[in-house]
């Protein structure tokens, strides 16, 4: 009597399990953004009101002070604009130059297969390995960068530690990293592109320029809208570059927003302040986040 | 234009070729430096003349990155925080996949969560790791490896979960209803049916897991505070800050902790390119 209870309890139970799988499946996922992405994001928000200095011990509630400290700190206003300088330099050289190497690239020569993964070998490299290498090839006496300037009879730069162009040499070496991303992303939208559009249109007597006009870029542009979105994001969080690089300097030129929160947080850890830039910068990213949702939402749902 | 220009007119061509080979020199040329320097004496690299090649090539810079520096420590926590955190995202990820390309949630949940992953791909590592930061201290979590295999979930699981759905989708459902009739429960389809057709997927994913944490800085380099834990990034960067100058060292730390990645990308180009496809979109 008790066992077939049993027995009926383990049937039941497992009926249970299999009709709420698909919640189990998804839980460890789940349970990981909570966790990691979530909870985090309503901690922020929660520590940024208070003075929370990690090393004393301190935590006591102060309301929206953070927020008005902050954004009175002029060098978080200036890490804001150097940020927003940086994301739209770079953001640009990569995809004008992208769009044109990726029009290069669509033409079929022989070799090309070959010079492609060369070509994207900046994009694999560690980042960090990236700044050692620009870092040699900036150097003011022994680098190669001034070396070819002086061939040519211009001074040698300082590079990095000279404010005029600091942020700029930064840009440089983003711009080298990743055009090479662009140039795959819309190679890869060139190629959904129909040949038969180009052949009507050379029946029709368009010149090559005509075609690029009225076909390819209109065609394109929406893959380039896409990839502008994708580099403004990525170029918003610099953070490693500046790091390793510079180190927000010289006189602070290249500060941005991820090392100012990175210094209040593990240099001064002023865990509460630090919360409230974080905050603030994530209500900057936020419209950036909405758009990019919106437009892989139509993509999947098409 | 691909039609018109499959290269009839000899001066377009010679054109195309000198741009292509411009672009491959300019994409290049850094890299070369990079292992030309590792190749050099200081003495070389350091002089005022400049050399495309090292007159006298020395190895010293590896010898001095692997056994006094401790490179290889640096390189086995990168493959080791690397691929526990890929195997975690694959394992969750393909689940979730799984049931989301299944079955419909209650209250659009299953909406919310896709939404809510590709949310995340656009938030600033930075912006989390103050809470996480107080969160792993006060959940009394000290092994940095633990750690950044957890952190590193931030990044990947979204990843993979995206490049997974499409995968999964394609599977007919027939196949795991056929072998659920013939008596197998639903976890015994999944793992026998399901897992073997989507092994493509789970590999074009696992590729693109494994670059995003081989090359992982941010939480690297917050949660990583001594030597003995770092990351071959972190080490790269404590040794542009701190020496500046030993330039061959550097830069043989710096091919040193390419390389793994770099040749297991020209091993698997195959399923890099098909995975780009996709997530050229990610």
């Amino acid at each position: 009597m008790n066992k077939t209870r049993t027995r009926d309890l383990i049937a039941r139970t497992q009926i249970g399990f299999e009709r709420r799988i698909h919640l189990w499946l998804l839980l460890p996922a789940a349970l990981l953004f909570l966790l990691l992405t979530v909870f985090p994001i309503i901690y922020n928000g929660y520590i940024s009101l208070y003075h929370f200095a990690f090393i004393r011990r301190v935590f006591s509630f102060v309301g929206m002070r953070n927020y008005s400290v902050l954004l009175q700190d002029r060098l978080f206003i200036t890490s804001i604009l150097n940020t927003l300088q940086f994301v739209l330099l770079a953001t640009a050289g990569e995809v004008v130059l992208g769009t044109a190497l990726a029009l290069l690239f669509n033409v079929r020569f022989r070799g090309r297969r070959a010079l492609l993964p060369m070509t994207v070998l900046p994009m694999m490299l560690p980042t960090t390995v990236v700044c050692a290498v620009w870092v040699i090839l900036y150097d003011h006496d022994f680098g190669f960068m001034n070396q070819v300037l002086k061939a040519v009879g211009l001074g040698p730069i300082r590079w990095l530690s000279d404010p005029r162009f600091a942020l700029g040499s930064l840009v440089l070496v983003d711009i080298w990293q990743w055009t090479p991303f662009v140039l795959l992303v819309l190679l890869a939208g060139l190629q959904s592109i129909p040949d038969y559009l180009y052949e009507a249109a050379q029946i029709d007597g368009a010149t090559p320029l005509q075609m690029i006009r009225h076909i390819t870029l209109p065609i394109l542009s929406f893959h380039i809208r896409f990839v502008i979105l994708l580099r403004l994001i990525d170029t918003f969080r610099i953070f490693d570059k500046v790091y390793t690089m510079t180190g927000g300097g010289p006189g602070y030129t290249t500060e941005t927003i991820s090392l100012y929160i990175f210094r209040e947080g593990f240099r001064y850890f002023n865990l509460g302040y630090a919360a409230a830039a974080s905050i603030v910068m994530l209500l900057l990213v936020l419209s950036l986040s909405i758009l990019y949702a919106r437009r892989m939402w139509r993509e999947i749902r098409a | 234009m691909s039609s018109s220009s499959r290269g009839r007119q000899p001066l377009k061509r010679i054109l195309v070729y000198l741009l292509a080979f411009a672009v491959v020199a300019v994409a290049l040329f850094p890299i070369w430096w990079l292992v030309n320097t590792s190749l050099k004496t200081p003495l070389e690299f350091l002089s005022p003349h400049v050399t495309f090649f090292p007159r006298a090539p020395t190895l010293e810079h590896y010898r001095d990155v692997l056994v006094e520096r401790g490179f290889l420590r640096f390189l086995g926590n990168t493959a080791l925080v690397s691929a526990a955190a890929t195997i975690l995202s694959l394992l969750t990820g393909s689940l979730a996949a799984y049931s989301l390309t299944r079955f419909r949630f209650p209250l659009g949940l299953d909406a919310l969560f896709l939404l809510w992953a590709l949310v995340i791909r656009t938030i600033p590592p930075i912006v989390l790791v103050i809470p996480l930061f107080i969160m792993f201290r006060e959940l009394r979590l000290t092994n940095v490896r633990v750690i950044l295999i957890l952190a590193y979930q931030v990044y990947t699981l979204p990843l993979a979960i995206w490049m997974l759905l499409g995968f999964f989708r394609e599977i007919p459902r027939e196949l795991e209803e056929a072998a659920m009739t013939d008596g197998a429960s639903r976890i015994q389809a999944l793992v026998r049916i399901v897992y073997p057709l989507v092994t493509p997927g789970l590999a074009a994913a696992g590729i693109f897991c494994l670059i995003t944490t081989w090359n992982e800085f941010t939480y690297a380099l917050i949660f990583a505070r001594i030597p003995a834990d770092f990351t071959v990034p972190i080490a790269i960067a404590t040794f542009i800050t701190e020496y500046r100058t030993l330039w061959g060292s550097l830069a043989a730390g710096g091919i040193l902790s390419s390389l793994p990645l770099l040749l297991f990308t020209v091993f698997v180009q195959r399923h890099l390119l098909r995975g780009f496809a996709l997530r050229g979109t990610f």
